[in-house]
């Protein structure tokens, strides 16, 4: 169940050369200005206006903040990620708008330069800040608006920018596409796994991802495994089988419908009434929140992450899981995406308690838990690699104080940030997943 | 009309109507804005439970942020409550409120309320000095803050100067004083100090998004 280290160098490196096949933007400047502008004006609601309309400057948010906390800088403030907007808001909408404009300046070029650090790099959108914030301020989700007004304006780091055009235009990531993704399955059918592909009149869609088929595989293989063990009828569909959806990460809306869009169109030419996600933490509220509101309509299918299908299934009796026993001491991270935005927790736990680990919770744990600090893409920039360590570091502290030998994990992202960290930290402590744990524990 | 007359009667009227007014415009121009409509199947209905669970939660922090959010939890309170305490349970204050609206209620003793007034106020001096001194606060604090901070300080201070009669005649004193809540009136809907309401939505909108998810806010 190791991962391949020769696959991990080689996705690392990948990673690296991605900055330089992003085409450069050649918007003018002030083109970019307007446009990031009408992007946030578009994008403001309601609930975001009584939020601006809210903050004391308190600055509590900077205590919850991983990358406040590693750097100890103010400029990583969680609110003043929002100055922009608030700034935008406060001119054109705020209904003391008159009375803002006479000292509120108004956004700049250099302004949008200076962010890019601020809403890409030092934000994983993980939600912790408005966990502590007493005004309940949503400062992800709103950074989450900056990023769509900067990507608007073609402002995303380049990293960002080559994989949302490569999955904006022909479906394929990091080189592969459709048809290398039905050779591989193909591939692992020939050898003896028993993938279904493109079927129809199933009740699962099962999706997995690039990274996935590139580094963990056994994580395919084991959801493999515990579908087959129940008996379900599924299915990949190569029609829309990627779960990552790098519109989300970098802010273009247009992608992430596209790449959303697939997935629908998968689930009516399978027929199938539940999506599987695979172990990926965004693309999780991607389809689950965000799909039906792109679409502006419901979604008649379910979607379940895979560690929320384990639970379920374990705790219907369906999944019965010999125990390891508690000579092994694991602790297990919540991914931001699937715990604080999505509110799986109970699932993974009785998937833990079925395996009858020694499971030791981490202190601050749950809606609280510290982000890896790799998410919403930033594992992916290149610059960002220090500020992404040093959030780490927290993580780090937070896992040791528990005395596990080893961390759980139900997220590829996080464990793809978790390996670059244990590297780089000489962590020696064991990165696992729940899913591939749970697969060799069936029992009949 | 003396300075007294002109700050009891306009001054506290105009300003009243303009906080009244204010606070509306400040929560309608927000409401008018989009409300999306969310169209993902909820993991839990009847989110409204956990946005109103949240307007209530918010007033305490969750156990982990509490040894590092001492000092907003310790002088937040002391203002907070300090403030009710003096605006509402002073036998003074309860006379006007009831020689205009018929409401009655009892007090607490003078030296006692004093004694809170002051404390408040010490708890305003010590959120300036943290503004000043705290690079968190001091990055993202705007001049509203400081002012916010000195025209709630006002008051406190002139209500104080008024009851020990100290720094000229009562009657000046006392005009000062209620010169400086109408100023404070005037400035909440202005400032950041609307949040006296907007709190409310704000938390509630966080704790239903976070509630149709299933997550507690
Ligand atoms: S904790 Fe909330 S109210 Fe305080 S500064 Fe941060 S966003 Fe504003
Ligand atoms: S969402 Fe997470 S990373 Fe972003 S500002 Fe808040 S705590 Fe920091």
């Amino acid at each position: 169940m190791a991962v391949d280290e020769k696959d991990f160098q080689m996705f690392r490196e990948g990673t690296q050369q991605l900055a330089s096949m992003a085409p450069p933007s050649t918007m003018p400047d002030e083109r970019r200005v307007e446009v990031a502008k009408t992007t946030m004006l578009a994008k403001l609601t309601a609930d975001m206006a009584f939020e601006l309309e809210s903050c004391v400057h308190c600055g509590q948010c900077a205590e919850a903040c991983h990358f406040y906390q590693a750097t100890h800088d103010a400029k990583y403030t969680p609110i003043r990620k929002l100055d922009l907007l608030k700034r935008v808001y406060r001119r054109e909408q705020a209904p003391l708008r008159w009375l803002h404009r006479l000292y509120t300046p108004d956004v700049t070029i250099d302004d949008l330069h200076e962010w890019q650090e601020l809403v890409y790099d030092s934000c994983t959108e993980c939600g912790r800040c408005f966990m502590v914030c007493p005004m309940g301020i949503n400062i992800a989700a709103m950074v989450n608006v900056n990023r769509q007004a900067f990507a608007n304006a073609e402002l995303m780091p380049a990293e960002l920018r080559a994989l949302e055009m490569e999955q904006g235009s022909g479906y394929s990531l990091f080189g592969m596409g459709p048809e290398q993704v039905e050779g591989f399955l193909t591939h692992l059918r020939d050898s003896g796994v028993n993938v279904r592909m493109n079927e129809s009149g199933v009740d699962y869609l099962l999706l997995t991802s690039v990274v996935e088929i590139m580094i963990f595989r056994d994580a395919l293989l084991a959801t493999i495994r515990v579908l087959e063990h129940l008996g379900l009828s599924w299915t990949i569909h190569c029609e829309g089988y990627e779960a990552a959806n790098f519109g989300m990460l970098s802010g273009v809306e247009a992608v992430q419908k596209v790449a959303g869009d697939r997935v629908v169109r998968a689930v009516k030419a399978s027929g199938a009434k539940t999506v599987l996600v695979p172990e990926c933490g965004h693309a999780y509220p991607s389809l689950r929140w965000d799909q039906a509101n792109l679409d502006a309509r419901g979604q008649d299918f379910e979607v379940l992450t895979v560690s929320e299908f384990l639970g379920r299934e374990v705790e219907a009796g369906r999944l019965k899981l010999r125990p390891i026993g508690k000579g092994k001491k694991v602790t297990f991270h919540d991914p931001c995406k699937l715990g604080r935005h999505s509110g799986v927790f109970h699932e993974p736990r009785v998937v833990l308690e079925a395996l009858g680990v020694d499971f030791r919770e981490v202190e601050s744990s749950q809606e609280l838990n510290w982000c890896c600090g790799g998410g919403a893409g930033v594992f992916l920039l290149n610059r960002a690699s220090g500020l992404r360590q040093g959030a780490w570091t927290i993580k780090q502290q937070q896992l040791d104080a528990t005395g596990a030998d080893s961390v759980v994990l139900s997220c590829a992202s996080c464990r793809l940030n978790f390996m670059n960290g244990a590297r780089a930290a000489h962590w020696d402590k064991g990165i696992e997943s729940l899913v591939e744990l749970a697969a060799a524990q069936l029992a009949d | 009309m003396t300075l007294l007359e002109f700050a009891r009667g306009p001054a506290l009227q105009w300003s009243t109507i303009i906080l009244v007014l204010g606070l509306i415009l400040r929560i309608a121009g927000a409401w008018l804005l989009a409300h999306d409509k969310d169209y993902s199947r909820p993991r839990v209905d009847a989110a409204w439970r956990g946005g109103l669970r949240a307007v209530f939660s918010r007033f305490w922090p969750h156990q982990p942020f509490v040894r590092q959010t001492w000092f907003h939890i310790l002088a937040g309170y002391v203002l907070h409550v300090g403030l009710f305490v003096v605006v509402f349970l002073y036998a003074p204050h309860i006379a006007f409120i009831r020689d205009l609206t018929g409401l009655n209620w009892p007090g607490l003793p003078a030296n006692l309320v004093l004694f809170v007034g002051a404390l408040t106020a010490a708890s305003l001096v010590a959120f300036f000095v943290r503004r000043l001194v705290h690079p968190v606060m001091r990055t993202i604090s705007t001049l509203d803050d400081y002012l916010s901070n000195l025209i709630t300080l006002a008051p406190l201070v002139t209500g104080i100067l008024a009851y020990a009669h100290f720094g000229g005649r009562y009657e000046t004193l006392l005009a000062i004083h209620l010169l400086s809540v109408s100023l404070l009136f005037v400035w909440i809907p202005l400032s950041k100090l609307a949040h006296v309401i907007t709190f409310i939505p704000s938390r509630f909108q966080l704790g239903a998004w976070l509630g149709r998810r299933g997550v507690k806010a």
